[in-house]
């Protein structure tokens, strides 16, 4: 187990966006996480990046409790994620955004950075594993253009590789396929799966594409309202009574 | 157009070129120009110190200082006591002023920076205003000499130094502050460029892009912001002890001690173009231009100009200045840098270097 999430949850004011859920993601697998709008994902993904501190529960990763660390040393663990709604650096090239993805890898501080011992020789470093994974994610052509200006989904790639650099075990994908065309969907999907392979992660996915969700996942984990209804393989969660009602029905 | 590959022979020559080219200049200035001429640049490069290290903290990592012109002081101050009454050699204080800037800046904005928002803003108003007050305090006044300043801080000899033979009377100290603060620009600007190209620099740029993903990344957003902070206050602070030695007086209504001079590094910064390396250097020098060329229009211009400038009896740089950021905010958001590198790149491009 790499990640446990047990009776976790987080109030807005009045709105409860988690309420007591639990569930856990097994080294290795790619867990879906679904639910309907507002149903607490995204929630979810600020929890384990301790944006949000929840007022109940608890969240143990590889074994560490990670309440107990701050924000900035999530990275560190090898947990990474992507954002639903984009949190790039604008003023930075494609390149550049990536490297500060790699900051956790780095070590060149105020001083060494002030005297430029050993900067150039991390920059390089940097600079050439950030390259790789711009080309592992077809963006390389655009490695110098700012981060602005570009279509939604190769902002999201983008976040990918941002994410890789930390070289992470747990990769958190929030609905990466936003705003894809079928076939892209699907070219998508097999990029997650051979990243997998490639890095040896354990995957989070947030995902609305129920075909893309069902086909690569390992296991799937339904919301609504903040709390879990469903869990267990994709055939199952989809067969599953609660899923079907809270989809109103729809072909889940 | 011409495309130009990073690290190729041609850029490496356009390099060389233009170092030469700016060598030349710096040295034909304290050799071939009157007094005042090298006087206006050693102010110059004080100034760009006191914008550069501003950049650090407003252009590159978004967090707005009103407060520069506080450290400025402390740094003409420190000086100013410790060649006056303690007899310190003036080179040793550059390493007090920017140890204490650096302690007061960092205290100043660790309780502010954990708060997001305009918090800093405030606070560092607040210290700009209250800070010339704090020289005037009565109680203080057995160190700081309250309303009049300290104006004695003279050398009775200036250092020798090797390639400048012996610097002698107003014309020497002119030229000695001239190669002094061009000194500490260069290492001013050496510091600066090592933070920004490196790890540091781009966790700086981070958190001003967005601060939730830079800590994401893995950035420690509070300890990066207080520290920069901390570094930046100490090379105004430098500024502030070349200001001392190249002027001999500091008062507590000296215009850069006071908030005008915040403001002032705000214009040059941002008139140059804020978060890039060479902006304060660009925006610095157009302000000493303007400043002296502008020096005297309210009581010697007749005419249109004379009416318009009436009024004052000093150089309404600032006013122009600030006119003029209105007009460069809206056609060249980036500062004369900005402006200059659009122009360029439609003759030249530099392609990066691994593409
Ligand atoms: N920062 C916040 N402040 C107040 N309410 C919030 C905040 N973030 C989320 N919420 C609320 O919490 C609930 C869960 O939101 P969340 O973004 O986690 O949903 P989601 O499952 O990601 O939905 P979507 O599929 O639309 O992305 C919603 O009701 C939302 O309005
Ligand atoms: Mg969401």
């Amino acid at each position: 187990m790499l990640l446990d999430v047990r009776d976790v949850s987080v109030r807005f004011g009045g709105i409860v966006a988690l309420d007591g859920l639990t569930f856990s993601i097994n080294q290795g697998d790619i867990c879906g996480l679904i639910g309907p709008n507002g149903a607490g994902k995204t929630t979810m993904f600020n929890v384990v990046s301790r944006i949000y501190d929840p007022f109940k529960g608890n969240i143990s990763f590889d074994g560490q409790n990670l309440l107990d660390v701050p924000a900035h040393r999530i990275a560190e663990l090898g947990i990474a994620r992507t954002f639903q709604n984009l949190a790039l650096f604008p003023t930075m090239t494609l390149v550049e955004n990536v490297m500060v993805g790699a900051h956790c890898q780095g070590s060149v501080g105020f001083l060494r950075a002030m005297t430029r011992i050993g900067a150039r020789k991390e920059n390089h470093l940097i600079a050439e594993k950030s390259r790789d994974l711009l080309r592992e994610l077809g963006l390389d052509k655009l490695a110098h253009h700012p981060a602005s200006g570009l279509p939604f989904g190769t902002l999201k790639r983008l976040e990918i590789a941002r994410a890789l650099a930390a070289s992470p075990r747990f990769l958190l994908l929030d609905e990466p396929a936003a705003g894809l065309t079928h076939s892209e969907v699907d070219e998508l999907a097999d990029t997650i799966v051979s990243l997998r392979e490639k890095f040896n992660l354990t995957i989070l996915l947030v995902e609305h594409h129920m075909a893309m969700v069902m086909r690569i996942s390992d296991q799937v984990v339904a919301m609504e309202f903040g709390r879990k209804i469903a869990e267990g393989t994709p055939k199952q969660v989809q067969n599953d009574e609660n899923v079907i009602r809270a989809y109103l029905g729809g072909d889940v | 157009m011409l495309k130009i590959k990073e690290g190729s022979v041609v850029h490496w020559a356009v390099r060389v070129a233009c170092v030469l080219a700016i060598a030349i200049f710096i040295v034909y200035i304290p050799t071939h120009s009157e007094t005042a001429r090298i006087g206006q640049f050693a102010s110059a490069f004080t100034l760009i110190i006191a914008a550069m290290s501003l950049n650090l903290v407003l252009g590159y990592t978004g967090q707005i200082s009103i407060g520069h012109s506080a450290f400025f002081g402390i740094g003409g101050y420190t000086a100013a006591i410790l060649i006056r009454d303690h007899g310190w050699s003036p080179g040793y204080t550059f390493y007090a002023a920017a140890i204490i800037a650096f302690i007061v800046g960092c205290l100043i904005a660790m309780p502010v920076l954990r708060i997001r928002g305009a918090y800093l803003a405030l606070v560092t108003l607040a210290v700009a205003v209250l800070f010339p007050t704090l020289l005037r305090w009565k109680k203080l006044e057995w160190l700081t000499s309250g309303a009049k300043g300290i104006d004695s801080v003279k050398y009775d000899k200036l250092p020798v130094w090797p390639f400048l033979g012996e610097l002698k009377g107003r014309d020497g100290r002119a030229v000695f502050a001239y190669w002094l603060g061009l000194l500490v620009l260069v290492i001013a600007f050496l510091i600066c460029r090592g933070l920004i190209k490196s790890r540091v620099g781009r966790s700086l740029i981070a958190i001003r892009d967005n601060e939730t993903a830079a800590a994401v990344m893995g950035v420690n957003v509070t300890r990066t912001k207080v520290l920069i902070f901390g570094i930046s206050a100490s090379l105004c602070a430098l500024a502030g002890v070349l200001s001392t030695l190249s002027t001999g007086v500091v008062t507590p209504d000296g215009q850069y001690v006071t908030l005008l001079g915040s403001i002032i590094f705000l214009l040059i910064m941002v008139v140059g173009g804020a978060g890039t390396l060479s902006g304060p250097i660009i925006g610095g020098l157009v302000y000493v231009w303007l400043d002296n060329t502008t020096r005297g229009i309210g009581t010697d211009s007749r005419g249109v100009v004379g009416f318009i400038f009436g009024w004052t009896n000093q150089s309404p740089a600032t006013l122009i200045l600030g006119l003029a950021l209105i007009v460069i905010m809206l056609f060249a958001p980036t500062g004369l840098v900005g402006l200059f590198r659009k122009l360029s790149r439609r003759i030249v491009t530099i392609e990066p270097q691994g593409q």
